[in-house]
Formats: C-alpha cells, structure tokens, sequence
C-alpha cells in the first residue's frame, strides 16, 4: 500500500542522516583508533575492501621502466606465501617418494619388506603401457560413475532428511533410534547382505557407497541445523518466512557450512566402501583392478591401482572444497576465518 | 511533509498489553517471570520498557512479537490477538541477526521477498532505506565486513521494509561501545521521525531511554510488574545537547532512583526487605560480610 510512497525515500533529505552525512559519519567512526572494542578494525578493513579498487598504485609510477617494476613486486608479493606452501607441498610429496624410491632401491628389508615392492620407475612404465588403454580408462570411468551415483543418492536423502530431523523433535524421534542403530556398521559390512539384497552387482556396489556417504552427510546436516543461530531462525519468522520459506532461505544456507562438512567427510569414506565393495564383489572398477592385480602378481599395478585411487579421492575432495567456495563465498569474510 | 509520512495510516500500530503474566516450568521449580503487566503503545509512540536486568522486559517483547506465548492475560496489536511472529512487527534484537549468506542489499530485501514481491521493487525499496541508514556504498557487501553499529543500523532498515505498523527493539545497541550508541541513538530518532511508526523499545541504559522516547515504563526485579510509567516532555526532534538540560537530568535523577531499588533487589532480595538505609548502616563499621 505504501509502497510508491516509499521509492522516494531516497530523494528526501533527512535532518541529520541524509546520505552524505551518513558517510561521513562511517569515516569519522573509523578514524579514532581508540574508540575501543574490536569494532574498529573491522570497519576499517571494511572501508578499506570499499576503497580498495580505485587505489591503484597510480601517483607512484614513473611511465618508463616502473610498469615492469611493479609487475615484477607484484610477483614477489603474490607468490612468497604461495610458493613457500608450494614448497613445503612438494617437500611432502618428494620425501614420499624419496621413501619409496631408496627402499625399492636397496631393497630395505627390516621388519617392513621392500623386497617385492616395485620401484617408481616400473610402476611409471606401468602407467606409460596400461595407463591410456582403454580397459584401464574404463575401470576409472566406472568407478567414478559409481561414487557418483551413490554420492548424489546420499545427498538427495542425507540432506534433506537430516533437515527435517535437526529441525523436527518428532522427525527426529522417529529417525534417530534406526539411525543409532545402522550407524556403527561399516559399510564394508554390508557387502554381503548388500549381495543378497540387490539384483545386481552394480546395484551392490552403489548402495555400498550410498552407505558410506550417507551417514556423515545425515549426521553433519543435522549438527548444521542445530548449530544454527537461533536468533536467525526468529529474525525470519519476523519478517514473514512461513516454513517453506524459512527452510528454503534461512535453514538450508545457514547449515550449508557444515553440509558441506559432511560431504567432504562422506566423500572420503565412499571412496573406502567403494574400493572394498569393488575388491570383494566387483568387475570393474578400480578397486577391482588393483585386486586383480594382486591375484595376478602384477606388483607394478598394485601400485598404479593406488596411486589412482589417491589421485580420484583427492581430485573428488578438491572438486566439493571448489563448490563450497563457490556457494559460501561469504565464509571468506566469517570470524575465525583464516582467509 | 514528507512523502513517507502519507504511507503511515494513523490508527495502526496500537500494542495493547492486558493482565500479562508468564511463568516458566511449573510445580516447585516454576519461575514467575512476568506478573500482572499492563501497558501500551499508541499509535506513532515511542515507549521505552526499562528495568534490571532479569525482570522479564525481553520476555514481554517476546511476546508482542509472537514467539512466546503468555501464562495469563493476552497481548494485541490494533484490537488482533498476537498469537505468532509476523512481518507486521518488525523486531530487532540485542545479537546481530543479519543472515551471514546474503549480501547487506539481499539482508534488506528479504521480508519483501518473503511476501513476493518483485526483485526490481524489492532492489529500489532496498536501495533507498540503505541510504536512509548512510550504507548505501556497503549494499554488496557481506555482514561480516561490518562493524556492529553499521550491522545494527541495517538490522533497523531490514525491519522497516516490510512497512510494519510497530517496530519492537530488544536492546539493539546494547553490544555497542558507547560513542557508537550515543550515535546511533540520534540516527534512530531520525530514521523514527521519518516513519512515525509506534516503537516498543527495550533498555537498561537510563539516558538512552530518555533520550529515545516518549514515555517510559519501568519493572520491578523478577517478577517483573510495572513500577511506574513516566512521560517524557522533551521537545522533538531530539537533539544530542537536549541530554544536558536541566529536564533531562532530572528525569535522569528519577529514573536513577527508581531503577536502582530495583537493581539491588533484583541482586540481592534479602536486601531489598531490609531497605536501603539499612544497607548504608550496617556496612559501615562491621564490613560488608554481615550482610552477605
């Protein structure tokens, strides 16, 4: 009713507090650093992300050879932090395969045996041969087509069951005490009564992933609600959000840090289901090649299969940090946050 | 005068509280939090409910805005029972409720988006209440890059765009340091002279409630009731240098006595049946451990 009466709000001037004022009112808040309490520092790093863009460092360049000096401080700048954790990154991954390397290479043998360990350099050429066939490229392909169907069955059930029961005493009463319950079991476990359960292997195999995922999903969705502000859950309620609306705009994304907890933990442990799953019952899979390797003395695969399995795992945990980032940009800026 | 005023309907915004009581838990380890409170709010009012702390102020704001529900007595909004929250009061609280996730413009939007309205009138109705609260350059900006009294002052604007009729305040600036209060007071005035909507507004702070308001209620300790209700005559709009008049510091002086009686009772009720004289004379000489 009164909504054409307040578009014009912003024409009027207000005693006091009209726009400029306003301004310099946040500048003179920012400018006595005694003004106490952990507000100022905030508000100046607020101010200064404001003002950051039209600062650039133009009154100190020179036009003649400064572009390049200033391109190469840049560099420095950027890449300091960054390549000391590059370099510590790299320390950590050499000094693995250092281990492995001086142990296949002279053949350590005290209590922990290297003597059929294959060396780096077989298990590169194993890579080199098998590494682009099409058999190899296909236990990959199915592997991952089984992670991901299980993990997008985890997370259409895990996420918004685990809503409902942080949000719901009765849910929760109702869910919780089978949830108890089925929790504790490893979902390697479950790989016979899964065999029996479904029609197919494949089905087998994907449910046991489900298993896997499905729990720290549930589990961290739940906590995510229940660590929600209660004041922003209110805060909702006041300005109008029935339950529809308060799940969809207030729950869902305040819980979304710790969903996404859950999904970084559950990814992780259906990799560990889905290589059982694949070692015991399965053909195809990655999993499977690495067994089969196993069964055929093929030390040099052995290590490929697990080298693989690592490479996935991480590039799958990468691929969920990158979304989360993505969706939560506002988590860049949260207290505690440490970037 | 301004076009604002047009858009308020008079005859709306009346908080009419009758007989209220509350009690939490029961049996033997009930708590009476509120007792037989009785007040209102006028249309265009700016109340202030003061007391100690504990005497059940927030609770009875809980109530007005709909999350708690009254032992006894009842609490209506122009002649309707309030019976859940709604987005015809606007509440803003003492912790900062701005919703982390969504841009300091999306903070503004959201109870119009609730109600379906359009993202070009949502976006223009934003737009212009943030620069009513001078943080128009912050609109894409996340809360968590604000600082509280810019956090609060949205948290004001965010109530205001939905129009409601009564605007509840639960110690809004009560997380702030003082040179930031004592400004957002004034801005508070202003934006309120602006909208001219009733304001139920919940303090411990004696100047702020006078500086703010135009009557003031103040409870006793727990059980919380209704001590006394004092109107304020100050001239509006409210001006900072108003807060060295003579009127204001009596008020001030009022007020003072008024609350404290309360305070020390709601610290210590044994002290309270003995009266404060009692407290001055037996301190004295033997220390303070006879008392306590």
């Amino acid at each position: 009713m009164g909504s054409m009466a307040r578009v014009n709000v912003a024409a009027i001037p207000i005693p006091g507090v009209d726009a400029d004022a306003g301004r310099v009112f946040e500048t003179k808040m920012t400018s006595p650093p005694e003004s106490a309490s952990n507000e100022a520092p905030d508000e100046l790093a607020a101010i200064g992300l404001a003002a950051s863009e039209p600062v650039v460092p133009e009154p100190e360049i020179i036009p003649t050879v400064s572009l390049r000096d200033v391109a190469q401080a840049m560099l420095k700048h950027i890449t300091r932090e960054r390549m000391i954790t590059a370099g510590l990154a790299c320390i950590s991954i050499g000094a693995l395969f250092l281990i492995w390397y001086l142990g296949t290479k002279y053949r350590f043998e005290f209590y922990i045996r290297f003597k059929n360990v294959p060396t780096p350099a077989e298990v590169f050429q194993q890579a080199a041969q098998v590494g682009l066939s099409n058999k190899f490229l296909y236990n990959i392909a199915i592997s991952v087509r089984r992670i991901l169907t299980g993990f997008a069955i985890a997370i259409a059930i895990g996420v918004p069951l685990g809503l409902m029961i942080g949000r719901y005493g009765r849910v929760r009463d109702l869910f919780m005490p089978v949830v108890e319950i089925l929790r504790p079991i490893p979902a390697i476990a479950w790989v016979p009564m899964s065999i029996m359960l479904w029609p197919n292997n494949e089905a087998a195999i994907v449910y046991i992933t489900f298993i896997g995922a499905f729990f720290p999903i549930l589990l961290n969705t739940i906590h995510g609600v229940h660590s929600l502000d209660g004041v922003l859950v209110r805060a909702g309620r006041c300005l109008g959000a029935n339950e529809p609306q308060l799940f969809w705009s207030v729950i869902l994304p305040g819980s979304l840090p710790h969903i996404f907890t859950g999904l970084a933990v559950g990814m992780g442990v259906a990799w560990v289901s889905l290589i059982a799953a694949e070692m015991i019952s399965g053909q195809y899979g990655v999993g499977y090649f690495t067994w089969e390797a196993y069964s055929l003395v093929d030390y040099p695969a052995i290590m490929l299969g697990m080298i693989t399995i690592g490479v996935l795992g991480l590039a799958c945990s990468g691929i969920i940090r990158m979304v989360g980032i993505l969706l939560m940009p506002w988590l860049a800026y949260a207290s505690g946050s440490k970037r | 005068m301004t076009v604002i005023d047009a858009d308020t309907d008079v005859h709306k915004g009346f908080i009419d509280v009758r007989n209220m009581g509350v009690t939490f838990g029961s049996g033997d380890s009930a708590v009476v939090a509120v007792k037989d409170v009785s007040l209102n709010v006028r249309p265009g009012e700016f109340v202030s409910l003061i007391g100690p702390s504990g005497c059940g102020k927030s609770t009875l704001l809980s109530i007005v805005a709909g999350f708690v529900k009254p032992t006894s007595g009842e609490a209506m909004l122009d002649g309707q029972l309030i019976t859940r929250p709604g987005s015809d009061r606007g509440v803003v609280f003492q912790q900062y409720s701005l919703f982390p996730w969504l841009s300091v413009r999306k903070n503004v939007e959201f109870g119009l988006k609730m109600a379906g309205e359009s993202q070009s009138k949502r976006n223009i109705t934003a737009r212009s209440l943030l620069d009513l609260a001078g943080l128009l350059s912050f609109e894409n900006h996340y809360p968590d890059q604000l600082s509280g009294g810019m956090k609060q002052r949205i948290g004001i604007v965010r109530a205001l765009a939905t129009s409601p009729q009564v605007l509840l305040m639960d110690e809004p600036f009560g997380a702030l340091d003082t040179q930031t209060r004592v400004v957002m007071q004034e801005i508070l005035t202003n934006i309120w002279q602006q909208f001219r909507i009733s304001v139920l507004f919940i303090t411990h702070d004696i100047e702020e409630s006078i500086f703010l308001s135009d009557r003031i209620y103040v409870m006793t300790a727990r059980p919380g009731r209704i001590k006394a209700e004092i109107r304020v005559p100050l001239p509006r709009p409210r001006k900072a240098e108003m807060t060295d008049s003579p009127e204001f510091m009596n008020l001030v002086q009022e007020l003072k006595g008024l609350i404290r009686e309360e305070s020390l009772a709601a610290m210590a009720p044994e002290l309270k049946d003995r009266g404060l004289s009692g407290f001055g004379m037996k301190v004295g000489p033997k220390g303070v451990g006879e008392i306590f």
